[in-house]
């Protein structure tokens, strides 16, 4: 099976970096922020304890604030911290804080020194001021417009041509020369089965590849794009902070939903829910998102009845008999579940369907693996599942990993079978040799008979031929 | 003397070896049967083994969702 993991962490990509990007990326205070967010617990333990210390502290010591049990927690944050040159090692094996991480983060903390870089409000009243409600829909409406292009909904108007040109280069999409329009990937599918805020910075990564190519400043994408996360919702920002190229960066944001302006060439912009939890974990977003989505169409009583009892945002019931209902009417959640469910019939609010052997394994086809579909399962279970352990029913998630083992019932692998050895002694030797260069598939020892990899074949052949040569000689 | 022969190795469960016995005493394309879970085949095969495998076992199948069924 062909599965590319769709790089999706935005750690992973700094941790790409060289350090003096580093060193620019940490002159913007509300980049440390942002960083400092990002880093697990503990990592954000350790800076917060060292962050006023001038001097450098040994490793000794900050081993000895933890647990024995704990120092191999402490040495993967550690790890990290270092990685991400925000702990820097001293000549004398004693750990200290980026002095410009150190300056700027407790700038961040205490609202100190250049303020510019968490936005600046707009000084004046926006004539056409619009609320939080309007930018969620704004955020929803762009975001789901690049879904359902992607699952080939025509509902939708297309989106821009920077969006398709970001599809492509990310292998979510490809054009395949015989029919007109781009096709969804293998890439693609996996991409669908993700939670918003991973699908968004998802984007934002193959962004940044572009950015590369297209000679805009790393730094500077990366300090807009962290400056995002830390803007409020709802308030409205100057663009006359921003450099040439973080202009630049809002139009095309704008196609994605992040950034809202009212038209092109504005000068103010509202950063929507998509960026402000770019930085603060997953859930709010998913939950904005799904209430929408169940909202719209629904009588206001629903709303009021889905916002009280819709506070995990799921909308799936999944039966023992395999049967799905969704209480959804969003042509994309109807979309992304026709990837593995066998639809049935279809309701003003819900969709019901059956996961049948046929329909996951058209999944496994496209390239999704069964716990994709599990952890999609379980992240959209309806309010009503929660309330059961385990969450879902577990004859369907063993039959669902079955069906994807199922698949794989026969290895195959290349091979020589060596056979008709004369002596016990000489397929010893061989077995041994073949067991020593881990290439040995297979072998038995009663029948004198082994199976090796393919590409060993030379070295053992080379090798047995020089072993009985020798017993001639000596016997 | 020692003979080596070129090959493929396939690695599955005792069921689908009955399944490769069964297709073999047609075609015969089984080098060596080696034990219950290994049996070693001409290369050429490989292929061609798994989509006959993939139809035996999608006849084998049971299905929930049966068409012509009127009650789904």
């Amino acid at each position: 099976m062909s599965v590319i993991n769709f790089k999706t962490n935005i750690y992973d990509y700094l941790e790409t970096l060289p350090i003096f990007t580093f060193q620019r990326l940490f002159q913007k205070p509300a980049t440390c922020l942002a960083i400092f967010r990002l880093l697990p617990a503990i990592g954000r333990q350790i800076v917060m304890s060292i962050l006023y210390v001038e001097n450098p502290i040994s490793l000794k010591d900050i081993q000895s604030w933890v647990y024995k049990d704990g120092h191999k927690k402490l040495q993967e944050a550690l790890h990290k911290l270092s990685k991400l040159h925000i702990l820097e090692e001293t000549p004398e094996k004693g750990l200290i804080v980026n002095s410009t991480f150190r300056l700027e983060f407790k700038n961040a903390l205490s609202g100190g020194g250049e303020h510019q870089s968490f936005g600046l409000p707009c000084a004046t009243v926006d004539k056409h001021k619009v609320d939080i409600a309007f930018l969620d829909h704004f955020a929803s409406t762009q975001w789901e417009a690049i879904l359902h292009y992607m699952v080939g909904t025509t509902m939708t108007k297309r989106p821009s041509r920077g969006v398709l040109n970001l599809l492509q280069k990310s292998d979510l999409m490809n054009s395949t020369a015989s029919e007109s329009g781009l096709h969804i990937t293998n890439k693609g599918f996996q991409f669908l089965l993700q939670d918003v805020n991973t699908q968004v910075w998802a984007f934002l990564l193959q962004y940044l590849d572009m950015a590369e190519m297209l000679k805009m400043d790393l730094v500077e994408v990366l300090n807009f794009l962290f400056q995002l996360g830390s803007l409020e919702l709802g308030q409205d920002y100057s663009v006359e902070t921003l450099t040439e190229t973080q202009q630049q960066m809002l139009e095309d944001l704008g196609d994605y939903g992040i950034v809202y302006r009212r038209k092109k060439g504005s000068r103010r912009f509202y950063p929507t829910r998509l960026a402000t939890t770019l930085t603060s974990g997953t859930s709010a977003l998913v939950t904005s998102l799904s209430k929408k989505e169940t909202g719209t169409a629904a009588s206001s009583a629903m709303i009021a009845a889905a916002e009280e009892s819709h506070d995990e945002g799921g909308f799936l019931i999944l039966e023992t008999n395999y049967r799905v209902y969704a209480y959804t009417e969003s042509p994309l959640q109807i979309a992304v579940l026709n990837l593995f469910i066998q639809l049935k019939s279809r309701f003003p609010n819900m969709v019901s369907g059956v996961i049948t052997r046929e329909s996951v394994r058209n999944a496994f086809l496209n390239g999704i693996t069964a716990d994709q579909i599990i952890s999609y399962l379980q992240t959209h279970a309806h309010p009503q599942m929660r309330k059961r352990a385990p969450l879902l029913p577990l004859t369907v998630v063993d039959q669902i990993r079955l069906w994807e083992m199922e698949r794989n019932r026969v290895e195959d692998k290349a091979a020589y079978l060596y056979k008709d050895f004369n002596v016990q002694a000489d397929f010893d030797a061989a077995e041994k040799y073949a067991k020593d260069l881990d290439v040995l598939l297979w072998s038995n020892s009663k029948q004198r008979k082994m199976v090796i990899a393919q590409e060993a074949h030379e070295t053992l052949r080379t090798y047995i031929k020089r072993r009985l040569a020798g017993n001639r000689d000596t016997g | 003397m020692v003979n080596a022969v070129t090959g493929v190795l396939i690695e599955c469960d005792t069921t689908v070896k009955a399944i490769i016995k069964n297709l073999d005493s047609k075609h015969h394309f089984i080098v060596d049967d080696l034990d219950d879970t290994h049996v070693f085949i001409v290369s050429t095969w490989v292929e061609r083994l798994k989509s006959e495998l993939e139809r035996l076992l999608d006849e084998n199948a049971y299905t929930i969702s049966d068409p012509k069924d009127p009650k789904n």
